[in-house]
């Protein structure tokens, strides 16, 4: 079984009288992706700095690989990945500049920039200034950075945030490669698509608490209401919507008078999404 | 704090930092500012201290002194013509050699000479010109016998020459761009670019940034604050000293540098706080570009503790003797200052850890 790479026990941060984040506690293990989901002001990034040692819990405790975050900060901080929703690169420096200022930082001995550019589709661009890179560039340039030194948790704020769909892809295949070597991800979005795509469980945050933390699928399970949606003439041959709720008694019968009462044009399953979720769980959207 | 992040820190100040224009200002402007000044106050690539001699006796120094290349040398005949030639300043200093004086050199123990100096000379030029003439008294006497020269001062002794005027400012301004301005704008730039967070998730803390950029600001301001000195020939009296001196000015510069870069939000809050707080830091330059002003005035302000010993030993032939006080003082200014950023430092230190 794989151990905890992240422990929360009720952590707790207020900015004044402002409670930021309420008493949270979670574990990521090792090899997992955590989506860490939750609208504008609802403490995903005051976690995050907690966790990443960025910030002093005012109460409560976060340990990364058995280590108290703010007692072995220098330790903890050697063995994490960080990428941040903005961009924080030198843009004056080249790439290849960026990746080798950060693994020196990170006391490497020995490597490659190069055959990280390449894992990030930046081969050939390394000499380049990153004043001169595209958005997409240089966000796949800040996930090459976060994993420099092999982080064995790895933070990932917003990654794909306002990217193509190709620079997406290429950081989501990122992401899953780094969970197969074995990092625990930490991962915050608003895309709940993406999360729904790339993660093992996902914690829904909502005015600084968890409100829900389970995979996907059985979250879907237990707050989402699965559905036949059909597509009905009329008489007058029109189209009309047709909804059929499932998991309840009434659904077979409610099906066989469906097809025996009405013309059926077209009908199909749908899932609940997480989204719908988690409106339904907070009442409102992520934005 | 680890040594080697902070050089690695380091090298990415002066490879990549240098490139900012701050950095290419700290280094052009006093340069610029010095050679206007020279250019302006006529002792850019000076020439030589100009000596006058009135040689009553036919001494035998005249054509020792006319020999040396290192002095531009005038004959008067009476001591009327050299007292008017130092007055109006066709001379630095002039010399009276009495009837008697190869004898007495040669017979006494100590010689006795009179020399007028022109008030708006060049400190350096006296000093040159009096090291020089006591050398040549000691070589005709052929040991180490005393000399006293009593010096009578012509002209308008508080008409200090403007070389002499600019340069605490000069030197001032040199400690201050590299030693304040570039750790301050090296900071607010990290900050504003939000480089800062991606470095304090690394290893790297708040400690080995600050001394990285503390170490840039000193090292620019000293070697700069060395460069002006020497351009405006005012290194050679006592370098170990002035060295000393330039670092304490670095010192105090870069802590100042950077409880405005870790306090101030943007640039243009920095440098308003330049231009309000540029009062305070410059207001000692004031006693020496106008020599009226009552020079107590200046020991308000704690650059003077940086300029006074400086302008003691570069201009005024002044020792460690006569800059101790001032030093400590400067010294003293510097802990408190050090104790103020290490306090910020535990503050940031917090909120980041």
């Amino acid at each position: 079984m794989s151990r905890n790479a992240i422990s929360a026990e009720e952590l707790t941060y207020h900015y004044g009288e402002l409670v930021a984040v309420d008493h949270i506690s979670f574990n990521v293990a090792e090899s997992e992706i955590m989506g860490f989901l939750g609208p504008n002001g609802a403490g995903k990034t005051t976690t995050f700095k907690m966790l990443t040692g960025q910030l002093k819990p005012k109460e409560g405790q976060a340990k990364l690989l058995d280590m108290d975050v703010t007692k072995r900060v220098e330790r903890v901080r050697g063995e994490i990945g960080v990428c941040f929703e903005d961009t924080n690169l030198y843009e004056q420096m080249s790439a290849i500049e960026n990746l080798n200022l950060f693994a020196r930082l990170f006391g490497l001995r020995s490597f490659d920039g190069d055959a990280l550019l390449k894992r990030v589709g930046l081969a050939g661009r390394g000499n380049d200034k990153v004043e001169t890179y595209s958005k997409g560039m240089k966000q796949r340039l800040m996930v090459a950075r976060s994993i420099v030194n092999k982080p064995r948790v790895l933070f990932l704020d917003e990654p794909t945030a306002g990217l193509d769909p190709v620079s997406s892809e290429s950081i989501r295949n990122i992401i899953i490669e780094e969970r197969a070597r074995g990092a625990a991800v930490f991962l915050t979005t608003h895309d709940m698509l993406e999360a729904d795509k790339l993660s093992d469980r996902v914690a829904f945050m909502n005015q600084g608490r968890i409100v829900a933390l389970d995979t996907p699928h059985q979250l879907k399970q237990q707050y989402g209401k699965r559905a036949l949606k059909a597509k009905v003439s009329t008489d007058d041959g029109e189209l009309e919507d047709r909804e059929i709720t499932l998991d309840k008694p009434e659904t077979l019968d409610a099906v066989h008078e469906l097809f025996a009462r009405e013309k059926v044009v077209t009908i199909h399953s749908e899932e609940a999404t997480l989204e719908d979720i988690f409106i339904r769980l907070t009442g409102r959207g992520l934005v | 704090m680890s040594i080697k992040r902070i050089s690695v820190l380091l090298g990415k100040e002066f490879l990549h930092g240098s490139r900012n224009y701050i950095f290419i200002f700290a280094i052009v402007a006093p340069l610029l500012i010095s050679l206007i000044v020279s250019l302006i106050f006529g002792t850019f690539l000076t020439e030589k201290p100009r000596l006058g001699v009135l040689d009553v006796g036919s001494s035998q120094l005249v054509p020792m002194i006319q020999e040396l290349d290192s002095l531009t040398t005038k004959e008067y005949s009476n001591i009327t013509e050299i007292q008017d030639a130092v007055k109006t300043g066709a001379v630095d200093v002039g010399i009276v050699f009495p009837a008697d004086s190869d004898s007495s050199i040669q017979d006494d123990g100590v010689t006795e000479l009179t020399a007028y100096v022109w008030g708006e000379s060049l400190a350096k030029n006296r000093t040159i010109i009096t090291v020089t003439i006591t050398n040549l008294v000691r070589e005709l006497a052929g040991q180490e016998s005393p000399v006293n020269i009593e010096t009578i001062t012509l002209g308008d002794e508080a008409s200090v020459p403007w070389n002499d005027r600019l340069l605490p400012f000069i030197v001032l301004m040199t400690v201050f761009l590299g030693g304040l301005l570039l750790p301050a704008t090296s900071l607010i730039n990290e900050k504003t670019r939000k480089t800062l967070s991606a470095l304090v998730v690394t290893p790297t803390t708040i400690g080995d940034i600050f001394a990285a950029k503390g170490l840039m600001g000193i090292i620019l301001s000293l070697f700069m604050g060395i460069l002006i000195l020497v351009i405006n020939q005012a290194f050679g009296a006592e370098p170990l000293l002035l060295t000393l001196m330039l670092v304490l000015g670095g010192i105090m510069a870069v802590e100042i540098g950077l409880l405005l870069g870790i306090s101030v939000k943007d640039f243009t809050t920095l440098f308003t706080i330049w231009k309000m707080g540029g009062i305070i830091l410059f207001a000692p330059v004031f006693i020496y570009l106008f020599p009226q002003i009552p020079a107590w005035i200046g020991r308000i302000f704690p650059t003077y503790y940086i300029i006074q010993p400086i302008v003691d030993l570069s201009q005024r032939g002044g020792s460690w003797p006569d800059i101790a006080v001032n030093v400590f003082i400067l010294i003293g200014l510097n802990l408190i200052l050090l104790g103020l950023v290490l306090f910020v430092l535990k503050r940031t230190r917090q909120m980041v850890a």
